[in-house]
């Protein structure tokens, strides 16, 4: 603790320092998701040496770190209790951080069902704007003491403050899991599976979709209810069905989440679209005319991954996903990533402006990071 | 309490800002006879109590974006309303400001099975969108006890949770999207059908706001599949520390329960002479457990957890073996706030949340903070998520009981806070806990904060005198008082 914050007193100086001299910081410490978001000039400022696991009381469901533990050390600590993250964070590099985590707002499969990074993010202590440190939320699972600025930051890319700490809640991990693959479905009659079992009283915690895979499900709880559950799906089914047990649907849904079936090829590039699962399709279909390439669907139809040509006109591909209710997230190869996320309609840039300009009225954190200075 | 004297300046502008009203809204939308107003002096913590200058009952966004704009324009205080059931004084209004109530905005706009979700006019009750969608079998999760009258504006004010909340999560795991109106009149949507929001997550920074950044106008709920079946069951122990334990143990293997209640002798007692729920008498602790989800998985659990209640040494197990049974095991727990008007004529609750393992510690304390007051507490518990709400028993025929009543209860909620807790896991900070955050929050937490309500309110029109400290320090606090079995809705179940 004493050691971690020294390292969290050095690196409030640095952004003291920063502060005076008007120099605006790139955060980062595991730089396993710099292909998120737009490419800033800036002075580094290093989060790995701010880590270390402050306290993990598994009775309380409660884990409080410095950001710049690495997400593979915590994921084990939790695993030796029987406990995980219900969010299923994808870390996309072994390098991963839990504060680059919560900074992306990361959430896996598990999303539609046990909720996103946000909904697991109890309480902050960070630095903000003006060189404090602040804390807000708190360390306990229920609370409504002052605003939830924890959430805020979630998902926020580093432009609202420095974390220095984070407190998140963890879950008792389910006995087993199996998952169901339903083969030879089209597109759209695998979304309307996808509707209809996410709407059913099921342990449904997984639910995506690619062509080569097919419809596959994932059922967590204890051993009988995982059976009885996936014999239920299965008889409901007429295409024809294989399963997956344990540990093979374990290996499957960590590739699946760390997206080693959508592979960048020459020419191509990732994608993620996020919005109302009955639109994700049709989206699907509206992307073909800008040369869409391999896909596939999570989140029980609420997400769409793709790979789309590097040179598609990006700001068509935003309209188009706006039309659809949706949210593009670009993933850079090397450029700057001008429009990597779909912007925000006027009321909420504005209401944007306010938050930043409350928490960091010099524009020091991560500067056009989200989108450019003159929008946010 | 310390509430702002009212500006003369502004009483001064009373018939100006009705003229302008009238120009955005009918004759019976806004109220200003004296006579009229009594009804909005106090939400649910009636202890408190002021009559606003007006009431507007605006129909849609368009006429809440129309009073936020002539409010700002003369400069009047708005205190948002939604069902005036709130317990931390969040919608007491200002002598000098408006009242903006939602109750006539009650529709629900869109029911939406595929993506599974509701979006709903800000004045339709909690209950309301559940009742949308039963028949579909969905529910809507966060089930505050005043669920038949509070409204979803008033739940996202507050971040209203219930008893399900371990499991379910509470308003903001539930929120899709939001319209809001600002203070200066801009109607602004956010987030949508989807799971993203774009830009930053404004969504989890109003939910909990109380009022104090934008008016709710409209909201986009997640609904989910009614679970298959629910189990309750009910535990003796010998004290309220190893009904504790049994909760920690619960957790420890892996098991999530919908919901876990502890109540201590003094609330089993005075429950079961008021409501008969069938709990066994002269125990030191009960414990009410219940598992819901798919048949398969409960049917499995629930042996399991029978054998963990008992290994955990449970003197009394009983099972509700029929749905009746079940609900009656309920309605003992929820009839505890009510039941406190047998034993005392007047209670006082608190609504502190601790991490769970320092329940031993604190309710030591508890006992001996109530010793040295000289005051009874009984102490009922969301047991799951750690919320405490002991009630303060007093009198407030006797002279200075009230008093001594309000200081012990500042002294639990900073105990919370001493052991890692927070001032409010539900009810909210509002009025009565606005001179307890500094005991939780240093400075330059709270100048943050005040920083975003001005970036947000800079005219700070919006809920003025909540939240915030007026003093920065640990100073004293209130709570829920009640006399003499009198809540201002007696017909709610607070639980």
């Amino acid at each position: 603790m004493d050691e971690s914050n020294n390292a969290a007193d050095a690196v409030q100086e640095q952004v003291r320092q920063a502060l005076a001299e008007n120099a605006p910081l790139d955060i980062f410490a595991g730089r396993t998701k710099s292909f998120l978001g737009r490419k800033q000039s800036a002075m580094p400022l290093d989060l790995s040496g701010l880590n270390g696991v402050l306290s993990y009381e598994p009775g309380e469901l409660v884990l409080v770190v410095r950001p710049g533990t690495r997400l593979s050390e915590v994921e084990s600590l939790l695993d030796d209790q029987n406990q995980y993250f219900a969010f299923e964070p994808p870390g996309w590099g072994e390098a991963a951080t839990v504060g680059g985590t919560v900074a992306c707002n990361l959430s896996g499969p598990r999303r539609f069902k046990m909720g996103a990074l946000r909904d697991h993010l109890l309480g902050i202590e960070m630095i903000d704007g003006y060189g404090e440190r602040i804390r807000a939320g708190g360390k306990v699972v229920k609370n409504v003491t002052g605003y939830d600025l924890s959430k805020a930051l979630a998902g926020s890319f580093g432009t609202l403050g420095v974390l220095t700490e984070v407190c998140l809640k963890v879950w008792p991990r389910p006995e087993t899991q199996a998952t169901l693959i339903v083969n030879g479905l089209d597109p759209g009659p695998a979304l309307e599976r996808m509707l209809d079992w996410a709407a059913r009283p099921l342990q449904i915690t997984g639910l995506a979709y690619d062509e080569d895979t097919g419809l596959v499900v994932r059922i967590e709880g204890p051993a009988p209810a995982v059976r009885v559950q996936l014999e239920t799906l299965r008889s409901g089914e007429t295409a024809e069905c294989a399963s997956m047990e344990e540990d093979q649907s374990r290996v499957f849904w960590r590739s699946w989440r760390e997206l080693e079936w959508l592979v960048s090829k020459p020419g191509l590039q990732r994608w993620r679209f996020s919005g109302p699962p009955t639109r994700m399709v049709r989206l699907m279909e509206a992307l073909k005319a800008e040369g869409l390439d391999r896909w596939g669907l999570d989140w029980a139809g609420g997400l769409l991954w793709a790979l789309l040509p590097v040179d598609a006109e990006v700001g068509l591909v935003h309209r188009t996903a706006f039309r659809h209710e949706a949210l593009g997230w670009r993933f850079a190869v090397d450029e700057r990533n001008e429009e990597a996320f779909t912007p925000p309609n006027a009321g909420v840039v504005r209401m944007n402006q306010m938050l930043k300009r409350s928490l960091d009225p010099q524009g020091i954190f991560n500067p056009g990071k989200m989108f450019a200075l003159d929008e946010v | 309490m310390n509430y702002p004297e009212p500006d003369k300046s502004r009483l001064a502008r009373r018939q100006p800002l009705i003229d302008r009203l009238r120009q955005d809204l009918g004759p019976d939308q806004i109220i200003h006879h004296q006579e009229d107003l009594v009804a909005y002096e106090c939400d649910a913590l009636s202890a408190y109590r002021q009559r606003p200058m007006l009431v507007t009952l605006p129909d849609n966004t368009q006429q809440v974006s129309a009073v936020l704009k002539a409010c700002s324009d003369l400069d009047i205080p708005i205190v948002p309303w939604g069902a005036g059931t709130g317990l931390s004084g969040g919608a007491l209004p200002r002598e000098d400001g408006v009242v903006l109530s939602t109750a006539r905005m009650r529709e629900i706009l869109d029911v939406d099975l595929e993506n599974r979700t509701v979006t709903v006019q800000p004045g339709v009750t909690n209950r309301g969108v559940s009742a949308a969608v039963e028949q579909y079998d969905f529910y809507y999760a966060p089930d505050p006890s005043s669920q038949i009258a509070c409204s979803i504006g008033g739940n996202i004010a507050e971040n209203s949770g219930g008893v399900h909340c371990l499991k379910y999560g509470t308003t903001t795991n539930n929120l899709l999207g939001m319209e809001v109106v600002l203070a200066d009149g801009e109607v602004v949507r956010g987030g949508g059908k989807g799971m993203d929001q774009a830009g930053y997550d404004l969504l989890g920074l109003l939910t909990g706001s109380e009022g104090l950044l934008a008016i709710t106008t409209e909201a986009t709920l997640r609904i989910l599949p009614k679970p298959e079946v629910a189990r309750a069951m009910m535990a003796v122990y010998d004290s309220v520390e190893a009904a504790g334990q049994a909760v920690a143990e619960i957790i420890a293997a892996g098991m999530v329960p919908a919901g876990m209640e502890i109540m201590d002798q003094l609330s089993v007692e005075a429950v079961e002479g008021f409501v008969g729920a069938g709990y066994p008498l002269g125990v030191a602790a009960l414990l009410l457990v219940e598992l819901d989800g798919p048949q398969s998985e409960v049917e499995h659990q629930v042996g399991e957890l029978e054998e963990l209640l008992e290994r955990a040494g449970a003197s009394e197990i009983r099972r509700a073996q029929t749905e009746a049974e079940r609900l009656a095991l309920w309605a003992g727990r929820k009839a505890a706030f009510p039941a406190m008007g047998r034993v005392s004529p007047d209670y006082y609750c608190m609504d502190g949340t601790i991490p769970r393992g320092k329940l031993p510690l604190v309710l030591g304390r508890i006992g001996e903070l109530a010793q040295t007051y000289g005051l009874r507490v009984a102490n009922v518990f969301h047991a799951g998520d750690g919320n405490l709400h002991p009630l303060v028993l007093y009198d407030s025929n006797i002279e200075g009981d009230l008093e001594k009543a309000e200081e012990l209860g500042a002294d639990i909620l900073r105990l919370c806070v001493e052991v890692g807790g927070v001032l409010s896991g539900e009810h909210g900070v509002g009025i009565e806990k606005r001179e307890l955050m500094p005991c939780m929050f240093k400075d330059a937490d709270l100048d943050a904060q005040e920083r975003i309500k001005t970036g947000f309110d800079q005219k700070q029109i919006l809920n003025p005198g909540k939240v915030f400290p007026i003093l920065r320090n640990c100073a004293e606090g209130g709570a829920m008082h009640v006399h003499g079995g009198e809540e201002r809705f007696p017909d709610l179940e607070r639980f």
